[in-house]
């Protein structure tokens, strides 16, 4: 086992965590934009990022794409997230959010700036030794591709479901994402049954390296800023250990909390209860509710249309 | 239970606030400050813009759920409760839950007009005259439409939102997650007999008939009453999700503060005099006196309005309460003061601090009626009040407690003080508390207790006509 963070260095680490989400979730949802981006009010995509489950999500990908050697290599050596976690996971909501909600410049700006770190990213992982770079589109594609199955998942289990149909266009929708930081168009997934066979076809490769083991370790216990957080910060955590499939669970010895495997009715409920009450918090941060109900009202006058 | 002073690093009660307020502190940038400044009241007006705006309203029972489903209901009626119990989640959870309030939308005509459909038997236009279907306000769970009876009587509809009774009877059941959000909310308080109160309250109000029952209790009790007025309701238009009352009309709180001191004074004892007549006549208090549930008239004239949170008292429960108040302020007898305090069960009985402290402690909530002559609200007082509520160092803190069927009456510490002193009101009120307190039953000492007095006089005596 590795030693966990020293003490106190990460005592504050959590604290500013959903302020700093919603910074960069106000942030990225635009007053006033020059056109409907990449997705629009009628996509999919917006309400699946809407979805209450969308915590859950965000945590199962984080697991997921941990399970990749090499991109787990390319964060552990280059990023200092340890030093501000809660910096570090505002900044990739508040990109993913800026590509989701802005119009098609400041999309498209965000994701050069993000090209642009990549290209300083790269080394040798020292568990298989091989090479890897941030920019290497297999790479990107992995994180992508875990991205999008976590937001199913996470939908499916504690969201509101979409139809199977839904789900194909979130699929194809998303391909969009992993183009903007450089994966050719024709190797993304456009399917649920695309996405399935691309999550089979890189199973061989992923496991938890010390690097992914110690990480996630850290990222279950985030030192919050006080244990009633922390509990809440528990439970969706829990959840997202339910919702990964089975083998990663194995890969990482994690078991799912009581009533979540597999999730009963009332396992959901209490799930959703956790989420509605983070929420709530969320929600009185500045700017949130506007923000949502800027969307909100996109969303209705393109519900009109 | 253990108490407190058990084996070392057991936390004690202080800390355990400061830490529930660091919680906080995530949902409030610029951090929780335990009681800053004088509570304030937060202005209805903004609340009301962004509740009321219909083109976010919510349509369908699924919109209602996503809204107000999965804790965010009970939230609010917690943080409505919390409010009165515990002043030390101030200004973050203040603002964390009135965030929530204003982020509910009214229903759509058509979905309000389903509800009543479903509640009376036939759509608004038919049980009604006339039916305005824009809501005039918001209200916790609900919203309030103008409409006119078929014999010609103006109204206020308070219709409730569908699905939120299940809802919020699904999320009470999640007794672990409520507790940790009560040890935030109201971190110094005994979080089960919170919890069982607020399951008992929250049930209660998402029945509307019980809220009709005691509105109308309210308006039989002070009927004829020369300054305060309670709007009658009208039975045959009120069930389970709808309750319909008469229309009452007047100045908000906000516009009170345009009006010249003597009419705030006025209105200032209409409210004491509601608050303490009620209490110690009718043994009801109306735990809910947000300054949005005021309607002013001038002269003193004042409606009152939501009595969603209405608590009666047994005669028991009222004895200790008059015995406190007695034995302090009339009798001067500390140590009698200390044996009433100790049977309400307020005081740990044999707790190690001396009477004098115990009274020194307690004074300050009794300061506006330990003499006659005229005093002015302020701020400043509310605040101190507040503060001293919940000082946890001082030496009485151990050993004080709230019993449940008290909670309630925070409210006069919390929320009446700071309404009175948000209007600087002056009056003589040991006067006033005399003519109320049934152990003086002191003559009147303004001309609003003599009106009071000939109105008393005129309900005794039995109608002879």
């Amino acid at each position: 086992m590795t030693a966990g963070p020293a003490p106190g260095r990460g005592a504050a680490a959590a604290a500013g965590l959903i302020e700093r989400f919603a910074e960069a979730f106000t942030a990225a949802v635009p007053a006033d934009p020059a056109d409907d981006g990449f997705f629009g009010p009628a996509s999919v995509t917006w309400r699946v990022s809407a979805d209450l489950s969308a915590p859950v999500a965000g945590l199962r990908s984080l697991m997921m794409q941990a399970l990749h050697p090499l991109a787990m290599a390319g964060v552990d050596q280059h990023s200092a997230w340890r030093l501000d976690p809660a910096g570090r996971l505002a900044a990739t909501s508040g990109y993913t959010a800026t590509v989701t909600y802005g119009d098609r410049a400041s999309a498209a700006r965000a994701a050069a700036r993000v090209r642009a770190i990549h290209e300083h990213v790269r080394g040798v992982d020292a568990v298989t030794g091989r090479r890897y770079a941030a920019s290497d589109p297999a790479l990107l594609l992995w994180v992508h591709a875990a991205l999008v199955d976590s937001a199913l998942a996470a939908c499916a289990l504690f969201g509101t479901p979409l139809a199977s149909a839904d789900a194909d266009r979130y699929v194809a929708e998303m391909a969009v994402q992993a183009e903007l930081l450089g994966v050719p168009r024709d190797g993304i997934p456009d399917s649920q049954a695309a996405l399935r066979r691309y999550l089979d076809q890189v199973r061989p490769v992923l496991r938890r390296t010390p690097a992914a083991a110690e990480s996630m370790g850290y990222l279950l216990r985030l030192p919050g800023p006080d244990e009633e957080i922390a509990g809440l910060w528990h439970d969706i955590a829990g959840a997202a250990i339910a919702s990964l499939p089975r083998w990663a669970r194995r890969e990482y010895g994690w078991q799912a909390p009581p009533g979540l495997d597999p999730v009963t009715p009332q396992g959901r409920t209490q799930v959703r209860q956790a989420l509605g009450v983070l929420d709530a918090v969320f929600l009185a941060e500045p700017g949130v509710l506007e923000a949502r109900q800027r969307l909100e009202l996109r969303r209705r006058a393109a519900g009109r249309a | 239970m253990t108490a407190a002073g058990g084996p070392a690093g057991r936390r004690s009660p202080g800390l355990r606030v400061r830490r529930g307020l660091a919680a906080l502190r995530l949902a409030a940038r610029g951090g929780a400050r335990y009681a800053r400044g004088a509570p304030r009241l937060f202005a209805a007006a903004g609340e009301h813009r962004q509740r009321l705006r219909n083109d976010l309203a919510l349509r369908t029972a699924e919109d209602v759920a996503a809204t107000l489903g999965t804790m965010k209901g009970v939230l609010m009626k917690l943080g409505q409760m919390a409010s009165y119990v515990d002043e030390g989640l101030s200004p973050a959870v203040r603002r964390t839950l009135g965030r929530l309030t204003d982020s509910v939308p009214p229903m759509s005509a058509d979905l309000a007009a389903q509800v009543v459909a479903e509640e009376l038997g036939m759509p608004p236009e038919r049980a009604f005259a006339t039916w305005d279907p824009e809501p005039i306000a918001a209200a916790s769970i609900g919203q309030v439409h103008r409409a006119i009876t078929r014999d010609g009587r103006a109204a206020a509809v308070k219709v409730q939102y569908p699905g939120i009774a299940e809802t919020i009877e699904a999320d009470l059941g999640n007794v672990a997650l409520l507790r940790r959000m009560l040890k935030i909310t109201a971190p110094a308080q005994d979080v089960d007999a919170l919890l069982a109160e607020l399951r008992d309250r929250v049930t209660e109000e998402l029945d509307y008939r019980r809220e009709a029952r005691s509105q109308q209790f309210f308006a039989d009790y002070y009927a004829g009453h020369p300054t305060i007025h309670v709007p009658g309701i009208i039975g045959e238009l009120s069930a389970r999700r709808v309750v319909t009352s008469e229309l009452a009309d007047g100045v908000r709180f906000a516009e009170l503060a345009g009006w010249p001191q003597a009419e705030r004074d006025l209105a200032g004892e209409t409210i004491y005099r509601f608050v303490f007549r009620s209490l110690y006549g009718a043994h009801a208090f109306n735990g809910d006196p947000h300054p949005g549930n005021y309607l002013f008239h001038g002269g003193g004239r004042v409606t009152f309005l939501d009595f969603g949170l209405v608590k009666h008292f047994t005669a028991e429960e009222m004895a200790p309460l008059a015995a406190m108040a007695r034995h302090l302020c009339v009798d001067c007898d500390p140590e009698a003061f200390r044996g009433a305090m100790e049977r309400a069960g307020f005081l740990v009985p044999g707790a190690p601090v001396p009477t004098d402290a115990v009274v020194e402690h307690m004074a300050l909530f009794y300061d506006t009626v330990r003499e006659r002559g005229p005093r002015t609200m302020t701020g400043e007082y509310a605040t101190a009040v507040t503060r001293r509520f919940f000082d946890f160092r001082s030496p009485l803190a151990a050993y004080a407690r709230i019993p449940r069927s008290y909670v309630i009456l925070q409210r006069i510490n919390l929320g009446v003080f700071a309404l009175l002193g948000e209007l600087s009101a002056t009056a003589d009120w040991r006067g006033i508390a005399e003519e109320i307190w049934p152990f003086v039953q002191g003559p009147p000492c303004t001309p609003m207790g003599e009106a009071e007095a000939a109105w008393r006089d005129a309900r005794a005596a039995p109608a002879q006509a």
